[in-house]
C-alpha cells in the first residue's frame, strides 16, 4: 500500500479523493488545515501529498514551502481554475505538478503516478537514460533525439530545454524553472527567450508546430513533454 | 430664482420712489426746453422699468407717484397741486391709465417667460425620467435574462445527474446491466461538464464587466497560442480538418497569453457548435508593424443577416435547433479582445460560412522587453 496524505477542507471532495484513491490501493489520510497538514506528515510519512490550495486557515503554499523545506515527497496541488499565478507559484515552491478543479479520476490517478515515478527514481539516483513520447526519443546519454528513428539536429539551448522536460516527462515544468536551468537566474523574466527557443524546437520535432503533440503548453504556467 | 423677488415688499416700494424721485431731478433743469408732454413720457418709461424689475405693486405705486410729481413740478402753477388747465387733468389719467397698463402687460410677459421656462425645464425633465425608465427596464431585462439562464441551465443539468445518481444509488445490486448503467454515467459526466462551462463563463463575464480582469501582456509567438489552443480542444477537434497559416517561429505579439488562448479556445468552440462535423475550419494569423490580426474561419451555415453585431451580446446564441449553451462564449471574446484595446468582428466567407476576425494594436503595448531574437547560446548552454 502507498500511503497519500489528502489536505483537503471540502468534505465532499475529501470523500471523493478517499474514496477514489483507496480504490486504488492507496492508504489515506485526509485533514482539513494547513496545520494539521505538517503535523499529520511528520507523523505518518506519506509517499505522496495531495494539496488544496484553497485552505481556509492560510495557505496551502505555505504547506508547500514548509513540506519542501526537509522533503523532497511528491505533492500535487489542486486549484480552482483561474488561479494560475497561484499554481505557478506552488510549482516554483517545489510542487511537482497541479490538476484544476474540476479533475477526472484518469487525470488524478495519471498525474500521481508520474509523481511517484519521479520520486522512486530520484531515490535511486539513476536517471532514466531514455525518454519517448509516441515517436520522439530522447536518449540523454547519447544527447541523441529521434523521431520515428531519424536523427533531429537541435542546437545546445534546444537540447536543453527538451532534456528539461524528458528529466520531468509528464510533468509540468514552469517557465521560471526553464529560464533559471538554462540562462541562469537573472533571466528569470525574459519568457519571450524560452518561447522563441521553443517555438523553433517544435518546428524541429513536431509533425506541425501549431499542433503540438510532444510538447504541449499550459499557458500562464509552462510547457509539458506528454508521456501518455 | 430673480434677486428682485427676493427683496421684500417695503424695500420695493422704495426703490420705486427712487425711480420717480430720480426721472424727477433729471428732468427739472430741463422742463422749459422739455414741455409737458415729453416730461410725461420719460416718467412712463420710469412706471415701465420700474414694472420690469419690481412687478406690479411697486409699478402703481410710482404711476401715482408719477402724476403727483409731474403735477407738483411741472404743471403751471408749479410747486401746488393746483390745475389751471383742465386739459392737463386728462394728462394725468392717461398717465396713469398707460402706467397701469404697461406695468400689467410687462407682468404678463415675465409671467409667460418664467412658464416657458419651467415647461422646457419640465420637457428635460421628462426625457432623462423616460431614459432612466429605459435603462432600468434594460438592467432588468439582462438581469431577469441572466436569472432564467441561469437557472434554466443550472437546474437542467443537475436534474439530469440528480436522476442518473440516484438511479444508480438505489438499484438493487447486480440489477443493472452495464447497457443500462454506461449511459447513465455518461450523462453525469457529460452534465458535470455542462456545469463546469456554465460556471466558467459566468465568472470570466462577471470578472470582465466588473473591471477585474488584468490584462498581462507578453511577447508570444503566435504559433504557441494557436498551438496552445489547438492542443486544449485536441479530442473535440479530432474529427476536423485545421488548416493552420501562421507566421514564422520567431514572429512575436504583445498579448495575454492566457486570455488570448481563452478568446481563441471560445471561437473555436462556437465554430465547432454551429457547423457540420467533419467540416474544415482554419486559422490564420498576420502580424503587422502596428497590428495583430487573426482570423477562424469555418464552412458551416455562416451567420443570419443583420445579425453580425448582435451574437457577440450576453445571451444571444444562434437559433440552431439542438445547439447548447448560454450565449456567453462570443460576449466573452468580445470583453477579453476589447481589454487588449482591439476589435473582434463576424462576417460571412464568400462560398459559405463564417469569418470571425480579431484586430489586436501592437503599438501601444508598453513593454519592457524588446521582441529581440535571445543569443543564439546563453550562458550555461557552451556544451
Amino acid at each position: 500500500m502507498t500511503r497519500a496524505l489528502v489536505v483537503e477542507d471540502d468534505a465532499p471532495m475529501a470523500r471523493f479523493l478517499r474514496a477514489t484513491l483507496e480504490s486504488n490501493a492507496f492508504e489515506v489520510t485526509t485533514v482539513t488545515t494547513a496545520r494539521d497538514a505538517i503535523a499529520s506528515f511528520t507523523s505518518t510519512l506519506p509517499a505522496i501529498v495531495l494539496l488544496d490550495l484553497g485552505l481556509p486557515d492560510g495557505d496551502g503554499l505555505e504547506v508547500t514551502r514548509r513540506l519542501r523545506e526537509f522533503s523532497a515527497t511528491p505533492i500535487i496541488v489542486l486549484s480552482a481554475r483561474g488561479r494560475e499565478t497561484d499554481k505557478v507559484e506552488a510549482l516554483d515552491l517545489g510542487a511537482d505538478d497541479y490538476l484544476t478543479k474540476p479533475f477526472g479520476t484518469n487525470e488524478l490517478l495519471a498525474r500521481m503516478r508520474v509523481a511517484l515515478r519521479h520520486a522512486a527514481r530520484a531515490k535511486g539516483a539513476e536517471p532514466e537514460p531514455l525518454i519517448e513520447s509516441g515517436p520522439l526519443a530522447i536518449d540523454r546519454a547519447k544527447r541523441l533525439v529521434t523521431v520515428e528513428g531519424v536523427e533531429i539536429h537541435l542546437t545546445p539551448i534546444e537540447y536543453k530545454i527538451l532534456a528539461m522536460l524528458a528529466e520531468h516527462a509528464g510533468k509540468v515544468v514552469t517557465h521560471r524553472q526553464l529560464l533559471a536551468e538554462i540562462w541562469g537566474p537573472g533571466h528569470l523574466e525574459q519568457t519571450h527567450y524560452l518561447r522563441v527557443h521553443m517555438a523553433q524546437l517544435r518546428r524541429k520535432i513536431e509533425p506541425e508546430a501549431a499542433r503540438p503533440r510532444f510538447v504541449t503548453t499550459e499557458p500562464g504556467v509552462g510547457y509539458r513533454l506528454r508521456v501518455d | 430664482m430673480n434677486a428682485e423677488r427676493i427683496l421684500r415688499a417695503p424695500a420695493r416700494y422704495f426703490l420705486a420712489a427712487v425711480a420717480v424721485g430720480l426721472v424727477t431731478a433729471a428732468v427739472f433743469p430741463f422742463a422749459s426746453v422739455l414741455g409737458p408732454e415729453a416730461i410725461g413720457m420719460l416718467y412712463l418709461l420710469a412706471i415701465m422699468v420700474v414694472a420690469f424689475r419690481l412687478f406690479r405693486g411697486p409699478a402703481f405705486f410710482a404711476a401715482a407717484l408719477s402724476v403727483a410729481a409731474f403735477d407738483f413740478f411741472f404743471v403751471p402753477p408749479a410747486f401746488t397741486f393746483a390745475v389751471k388747465d383742465p386739459r392737463h387733468l386728462l394728462t394725468f389719467v392717461v398717465m396713469f391709465a398707460v402706467g397701469l397698463a404697461i406695468s400689467s402687460l410687462m407682468v404678463k410677459v415675465l409671467r409667460q417667460g418664467e412658464a416657458a421656462r419651467l415647461a422646457e425645464l419640465e420637457r428635460a425633465r421628462v426625457a432623462l425620467d423616460a431614459e432612466a425608465a429605459r435603462l432600468q427596464a434594460r438592467t432588468e431585462e439582462l438581469r431577469s435574462a441572466l436569472l432564467s439562464t441561469v437557472s434554466h441551465d443550472l437546474r437542467t443539468p443537475l436534474a439530469t445527474i440528480t436522476g442518473a445518481a440516484t438511479r444508480l444509488r438505489d438499484a438493487p445490486e447486480g440489477s443493472l446491466s452495464p447497457t443500462e448503467s454506461g449511459p447513465l454515467v455518461e450523462s453525469i459526466c457529460t452534465e458535470a461538464e455542462r456545469l463546469e462551462r456554465l460556471l466558467v463563463d459566468l465568472l470570466a463575464m462577471t470578472r470582465l464587466e466588473s473591471g477585474g480582469l488584468q490584462v498581462r501582456r507578453e511577447w508570444v509567438p503566435v504559433e504557441e497560442i494557436v498551438g496552445s489552443a489547438l492542443s486544449r480542444l485536441e479530442v473535440a477537434l479530432a474529427d476536423r480538418p485545421v488548416a493552420v497559416q501562421v507566421p514564422d517561429e520567431a514572429s512575436l505579439v504583445a498579448v495575454d497569453p492566457v486570455l488570448f488562448s481563452q478568446v481563441l479556445v471560445n471561437l473555436i468552440e462556437n465554430a465547432l457548435k454551429y457547423t457540420p462535423h467533419g467540416s474544415p475550419l482554419e486559422v490564420r494569423a498576420t502580424v503587422g508593424a502596428r497590428v495583430f490580426e487573426m482570423e477562424i474561419s469555418d464552412r458551416g451555415p455562416g451567420i443570419a443577416a443583420g445579425a453580425e453585431g448582435r451574437i457577440f451580446e450576453k445571451f444571444v446564441r444562434g437559433d440552431h435547433p439542438g445547439v447548447g449553451g448560454v450565449g456567453l462564449g462570443l460576449a466573452i471574446c468580445r470583453g477579453m479582445v476589447e481589454a487588449h484595446g482591439g476589435t473582434i468582428t463576424a462576417s460571412n466567407r464568400e462560398g459559405g460560412g463564417a469569418t470571425f476576425r480579431i484586430r489586436i494594436p501592437q503599438d501601444v503595448a508598453p513593454l519592457g522587453l524588446p521582441p529581440e531574437l535571445p543569443p543564439a547560446s546563453g550562458p550555461r548552454a557552451a556544451a
